[in-house]
This record gives structure tokens, sequence and C-alpha cells, in this order.
């Protein structure tokens, strides 16, 4: 197991590297100045080229290389070519709001989507499946911005129980926190919501097919113990999985959720640079995304052996 | 240990309570929510140098920390601001320009005069106006910590208004420590002398930017007036939310978690005007105007005559019409200068009051040799007008019977590629879509896109030796109506060699809630002294 988790931490640093190169060329070959930017509309040939000149951008593209990736290599991911701070200053600022939502959206997802499919699977064929099997299809339809935009008509402009956009970090209070993930995590959760209900029923369908359920039926177990312990245990490795992929999908989410209500995370970060070119920020937050992926998927794995005690590495 | 419900309540209670003390102890050190606007305005501020920058958002910066030795008043007559008095000597060759008492840096050093003059300087090397001001400047003596000077080599007729200026670069005093930093870097201090002072604490770089009122300015007798007059600073904080989304930003001004936001969509405008709530006024009612940027390097635009039919190609209202919809915020306008400012005039108009004549564009295209050769038109889909403007400019293209070819991208992409001077099958382009400031286009010194020095000069590279003569004549002018007429010479020179092609003009209003008032209108910038909130 050890052996596995090193082997596997060491191919992130692989992974990280590949993704390193391929970034780095994507951004400098595709079209786009920031010097031309940063200097604004009416600036001359002259006075963009001496910015260019002073951020490094007319140096050869391997010595650009070389200096970027030595900086990442001591840990340093560069300074924001228009603020001039340093991008893990940057990326530290942004990280709890991109978390608090990745997670409360998570935990919001899982515990309903769990309850949904087991519910669905048990009462296959009856409306309470086709009722979770018609909202995981709408939920799964409508983009995140729709959502977005009816949450905040419907709770904030009209109801206004709840704040249209923004964040308050969980230091300041923690209802203020709350009040304020409580939309996005709905807008961003309901996508997977429906992913994970239609793979929990339909796995828990096949266990439920299964001779030791019948056989845990014929002994007595109550429902519940039958479906959580027995049912749900055995359905657990394809759920894992697919909330795996939720994370991965979840980071792409999560850009689109923190443009709608306004949330200063890395998503922002990240679109924000995109627009302006901010080569060191779209670098280094890419970096980070990558290291993220492989650890996620690190984490299903070891997951599976705790699910299914025959799984082993 | 057993946990009764009473010991659960207590530890619930003291957790929350716990929990919410930052909050609480937040609360009571920030402004009230009436003593506090919240403003979005029209992108995110990423430079803080506004001598540095022509960003408009760099601008409202500077405006809210930095103060102007003068400042364009309503009428456009120039006042002085940090200065109390000023003389110029009988042969016009030396400006003497004494500072005002009680003037300070919000670091609590007194502002001098080699502050001033170092600013000045800077300025000079980043501001086209000032560069041309400059090219006749001799010296800049200090003479003593309030008083200094600017001697001429000759005689030149806008050295106040180039310091009163409004469009950016803006003429800002800084320390002279900051304002002698290299011209081509950023001063990334931001401390000014103006009536907010930047809270570097409570800024969260592209979240919000914090502004506390500097209870230490000391604001002129006059009332506040265009650039000019006291800027009193009537409310507690100035704070600008970066808020990429229009749609949420219309919504958090309709729930009241923002006071202003300066670009709502025209789209929802509908939507504000039926809110009581909500104001909507025209701030800035010289607004912008559009352009096409013609490449004179390359055929079919380094041909007069092709320069000429897109002045019967375009109509102006259907492309004003498509992006911003209803008639009372845009107007077609043929006049070089903008059809709102001093210098506008109909001079040599008769393109536009003819109306669209494509088969007159084909005409002339015919006439200037158009080979059937591609004509690339840089469309920067991000942006509206830029996008819907090059879709219409290609489709009369089209039925001019020219092969226009769209290549589409973002903006970040276009700002790189019109810098592009080889053909457009190499990578340059033909026609590119942007715009002014209202106030830019009435100063033929000031904006770049009035230069037609050739290759030195801005994107498209008009060049007409007798367009850059009438610019410096303009500048030499004694007076308004001097300069009025040489203007009306400059338009009718260059509606015969044409620079460039108009897309017309447009004043779009801002949205804020009732509560608010006192905004001055001023052109391209929000000045946040004078508002209050009831």
């Amino acid at each position: 197991m050890i052996g596995f988790i090193i082997r596997r931490l060491a191919s992130t640093v692989i992974v990280m590297a590949i993704v390193a190169v391929f970034i780095f060329l994507l951004l400098h070959l595709s079209p786009g100045d920031p010097a031309a930017i940063i200097v604004g509309d009416n600036a001359t040939a002259e006075q963009i080229d001496a910015v260019r000149k002073r951020l490094g951008l007319d140096d050869p593209l391997p010595v650009q290389f070389v200096r970027w990736i030595g900086g990442v290599s001591r840990g340093d991911l560069g300074v924001s070519i228009f603020s001039h701070e340093p991008v893990t200053k940057l990326i530290g600022q942004r990280v709890e709001p991109t978390v608090s939502l990745a997670l409360t959206t998570l935990l919001l997802a899982v515990t309903i989507a769990v309850t949904f499919g087991v519910l669905a699977a048990w009462q296959a064929g009856t409306w309470i499946d086709r009722l979770v099997m018609v909202l995981s299809v709408v939920s799964f339809s409508v983009p995140v911005f729709v959502v977005g935009y009816l949450l905040i008509y419907v709770f904030s402009i009209q109801l206004r129980w709840l704040p249209v956009q923004g964040y308050t970090p969980i230091s300041e209070g923690l209802v203020a926190w709350a009040r304020h993930l409580v939309l996005p995590s709905i807008a961003l959760g309901l996508a997977y919501v429906a992913l994970i209900a239609r793979i929990t029923r339909t796995t828990m369908l096949d266990v439920l097919a299964e001779d030791y359920m019948r056989t845990a039926r014929a002994k007595g177990v109550a429902t519940a113990p039958m479906l959580l312990k027995h049912g749900l245990k055995n359905a657990g490795v394809p759920i894992v999985t697919v909330i795996g992929i939720g994370v991965a999908l979840l980071i792409g989410g999560v850009v689109i959720t923190e443009t709608v209500f306004n949330i200063p995370g890395i998503g922002r970060l990240v679109v924000d640079a995109i627009q302006q070119r901010d080569y060191p920020i779209i670098q280094g937050v890419t970096l980070l995304f990558s290291g993220v992926y492989v650890l996620v998927n690190l984490l299903v794995d070891l997951t599976y052996t705790l699910i299914d005690p025959r799984i082993r590495y | 240990m057993r946990t009764t419900r009473r010991a659960f309540v207590k530890g619930s209670v003291a957790a929350a309570a716990t929990l919410s003390a930052p909050a609480t102890l937040r609360a009571q050190s920030a402004p009230t929510k009436a003593r506090t606007v919240r403003a979005v305005m029209h992108g995110d501020l990423k430079v803080f140098d506004p001598i540095w920058t022509t960003a408009n958002m760099t601008g409202n910066h500077g405006l809210l920390i930095y103060d102007t030795l003068f400042g364009l008043d309503e009428k456009r007559q120039v006042q002085p601001q940090m200065v109390e008095k000023w003389g110029v000597s009988d042969d016009k060759l030396t400006y003497t320009f004494t500072l005002r008492d009680g003037l300070k840096f919000h670091d609590g050093q007194a502002v001098t005069s080699a502050d001033c003059v170092a600013s000045i300087r800077r300025w000079a090397a980043r501001d086209g106006a000032a560069q041309h001001m400059f090219a006749r400047v001799k010296d800049t003596p200090v003479k003593d910590a309030k008083t200094f000077q600017i001697v001429l080599k000759e005689r030149y007729g806008l050295v106040l208004q180039a310091l009163g200026k409004l469009e950016t670069n803006l003429p800002v005093m800084m320390r002279k420590k900051d304002a002698e930093t290299d011209p081509n870097q950023q001063v990334t201090n931001k401390i000014g002398s103006g009536p907010f002072k930047f809270n570097d604490g409570e800024t969260r770089s592209g979240q919000r930017y914090v502004y506390d009122r500097n209870a230490d300015y000391v604001a002129r007798k006059e009332a506040a007036s265009g650039f000019s007059g006291g800027k009193i600073a009537k409310v507690d904080r100035v704070i600008i939310e970066n808020m990429a989304d229009e749609q949420t930003a219309v919504a958090a001004l309709k729930a009241g978690e923002i006071d202003f936001y300066e670009v709502p969509p025209i789209d929802l405008l509908d939507q504000l005007e039926g809110d009581k709530s909500i104001h909507l006024e025209v701030l800035n009612k010289g607004g912008n105007v559009g352009m096409c940027r013609l490449n004179w390097l390359h055929p079919p635009f380094d041909n007069v005559h092709a320069r000429q039919a897109m002045l019967h190609l375009i109509k102006q209202e259907d492309i004003l019409k498509a992006v911003f919809g209803n008639p009372k915020y845009f107007r077609g306008c043929p006049s070089l200068f903008g059809c709102t400012g001093l210098m506008q005039s109909d001079a040599n108009t008769d393109w536009f009051k003819g109306g669209q004549n494509i088969a007159k564009a084909k005409e002339l295209f015919k006439k200037a040799g158009y080979d059937g050769r591609p004509v690339t038109i840089l469309q920067a889909t991000n942006i509206s007008f830029m996008n819907n403007a090059a879709l219409l400019v290609a489709q009369w293209l089209k039925e001019a019977g020219v092969n226009a070819q769209l290549a589409a991208s973002d903006w970040g992409a276009v700002v790189t590629r019109r810098a592009v001077k080889k053909p457009p099958a190499e990578g340059g382009w033909n026609i590119f879509i942007t715009w002014g400031s209202g106030e830019g286009f009435d100063n033929p010194i000031g904006f770049v896109a009035h230069t037609a020095n050739g290759e030195k000069g801005w994107f498209g590279w008009p060049k007409d030796d007798m367009h850059e003569k009438l610019r410096d004549q303009w500048a030499m002018a004694a007076t308004v109506d001097e300069r009025k007429a040489i203007a009306r010479k400059l338009q009718d020179n260059a509606w015969n060699y044409v620079p460039m092609a108009l897309l017309g003009q447009w004043a779009p209003p801002v949205a804020m809630r009732s509560t608010l008032k006192g905004f001055i209108p001023v052109p391209a910038h929000v000045p946040f002294w004078n508002v209050e909130k009831t």
C-alpha cells in the first residue's frame, strides 16, 4: 500500500511537469499580449514594446520557460503581470472561497443524491422512482448559470432571504459564511445530485437483485440496515468513482458559479487572468488544478480498499 | 461525562458567539452602510498608476486618491485646483504656479513644488498631449517649496488645459520619489493627496478596492464643478467591487447590495427603469465615439478612394441600434471631433447627409483598383459593440463587392494583432473596430487616434502632413474661437483623406440606488467626491 501511494505521488510530479510544458506552450503560442492590455487602448506601439521588454516577454520562449520552471521548482509561481503580487499569495487569498464552495456542494450533492438514488432503487417502478429520475434529468440538463439566476431571482430579489452575491470568510461568522454559500452550492450541486443519484440507483438495482440481499430479507433484516449496510456498501465502488469524476467536473462548474455569484475564488482568478493574458496566474492555477486532479484520483483509489476489502494494491 | 440538553444549548450559544465575534468587531470598526458607497464599475482595477496607463479604471482610482494642479469645470474652463495662484510673463513664455496651503500627502508629508515638477515630468514622458507641450518646454525650475515654473521655448496655448485635462493619462500629483520611478514602470504605491485614501488592508486584489475619506484633505471653497471646485468626500468609504457578471450586478443593485453600477447592460435598462428604488442618469454626456480604423499600410485602404468608400458604406444608426437599442442613448455623428464637444462642426460632411450609399462605395472601391483580395476585419467577439459593428461592416463590404473576412477572437487577441504591420495574409489586418471617449475625440492633440504621422502614430498609421500642421496650429492658438476655426479646417481636410471612419456616438446611463445623489457629470470618469447617501 505504502509503495503504491509513493508511486502515485511520484507520478503526480510527472503529470504536473507535462501539464507545465503544455500550458506554457499553449499560452505563449496563442494570440494575445499582456503588454498591449496593460498599457491601455490608446497606447502607442513603442509604449507596448517597452512594457513587453520590461516583462521579459520579448525573450525567446525557451528562455522564458526555463526562467518560469526554475521558479516553480523552488516553489515560486512568479508574480502577476498586472497586480505585481506573488501568484502564490493570490491563490492563497482565493483558496478558502473555492474550497468552501466545493466542499459544501459535494456534501450537499452526495447526501441528497445517495438518499434519492437508494430510494429510487428500493421503490423501482413506482412514482417515487419516476419522480427522482425526472428531477435528475432536469437537474442534469439545465446549465449552472440558468439555475443560478433563477435562484437569485426567487430567493434574493423576490423573497430577500439570501444575498445575491459575494462571499464572507468563515472567520467573520459562521452564519454569514453559510448564507453566502447556500444558493451557489445548490446551483452547482444540482448536476452532481443528478449524476450521483442515477449511478446510485443503477448500481443499487443490481445489488438488490443479488442472492445475499434476498437472503438478508428472508432472515428478517430491517429495511434500513438492509439497504445501507448490505446494499449501499456493496454498491459503493462505482458511486465513489463517479464522485471522484464529479470532483474533476466540479472545478469547471466552480468557475461559472463563482462568476454568477461573484465569489472571489480561484475560478474567478483564472477567468480574469485568461482575459488579460496574465500568464503567471494561468500557469500557476493550472498546475494547482492538475495536482488536485491527481490527488483526488489517488484518494478515490484508496477509498476502494475501505469499501471492498478484496481490493489490494 | 454525560451531556445534558442544558449543557448542549449553553455550548452552542457560546460557540455561535465565538464564531460571530470577529464579524461583530469588524462591524464596529467599519463605517456604517449609510456612510459607505459600494460601486461596480466597467472593469477591474489592474494598474494603480494613472499617469502610466490610459485605462479609465485607473483614472477613477487616480481621481479618488490624487489631486491635480488644475481642473476643467463643467463648461470646460480651466480652474486652479491644487494651485492657489498662477501667472504668465508678458512674453507668454514663463508660467509661475504657487501651491495652496495645507496640501498633504496621505503619509503626512506636505506637497511641495519638487513633487509637482517630478509628477509633471513623469506625465510628460507618458501622455501624448504632454509630449506635444514638452517639445516646447525649456525648463521647469523649482523656485521655493510652494512655487515652481514652466518655462517655454516658444508660445504654447494649451499649458493650463493640458494640466487640467479630463482624459487619461491624468496629470495627477505624486510624491517626488514615486514620480521619479522609470516612466516605463508603473508606480505601485497608492499614496496621493486627494480626498480619499487607499485602504490596503481591506482591499482584495481582483475582488474589491477600498477607499476611506481623507480627513486631512483641504477642499477648495468653490462648489464642485467638473474636475474643479471643492472635492468634498461626503461618505466615509467607497468600495469598488469587481463584479464580472452583468446580470449579477443588476440583481445586486436591485437587492441593495451595491449602490452604483457604471455600465448596466442596455437590454436590462427597461427592467431598471421600472424599479422605483433605482435611478438612471447619463453622467458622461459626451459618452463614446465608435471608430473603424483602416490600415493605411496595405491595399485596399492604402488608397484614398477605398477609404472614402467607407464613409459612404457605413450606416451608423444601424450599428448603434443593434448594440444600444434605445435611440435616446445614441446618435449618428459625422464630426471628426464627436458631436458633443466644443470642436464639433459640419465641415465637409455631405457624405453623411447623403446617407448610406452602397453603390457609391462600390464605385469608389473600383476606382481604388480593388482586386478582390480578402479584407480582414478583426472581430472582438467578447465586446458587443465591436462584435456587432464588425458583423455589419463585413456585410456592407460584401454588398459593395468586397471580399470581407472576419477574424474572430477576443479583445485580448485583437490588441496584439492590430500592432502587426505585416500584410493581412501574414497575420496583419485591414480593419479593426474600437472607440474613444467623446471628450478625447474633442481634443486634436490629446487623443492618440487623431495623429496622422504615419508609422510613428497609432494603429492604422494614417499619414497626412496638412493634418499634422493644423494640429500644431490648434495647439498654438490663443483662444477657443481660434481653436474652433482650426478644428473646422482639420475636419474639412480629414474627410478628404479619411484617417478613419466613424461609427456614431453613444452615452448610456449609469444606474444607482435612489438613496445616492451628488454625482458630478464628467466625461469618461466617475468622481466620488460630492456623493451623498441619504
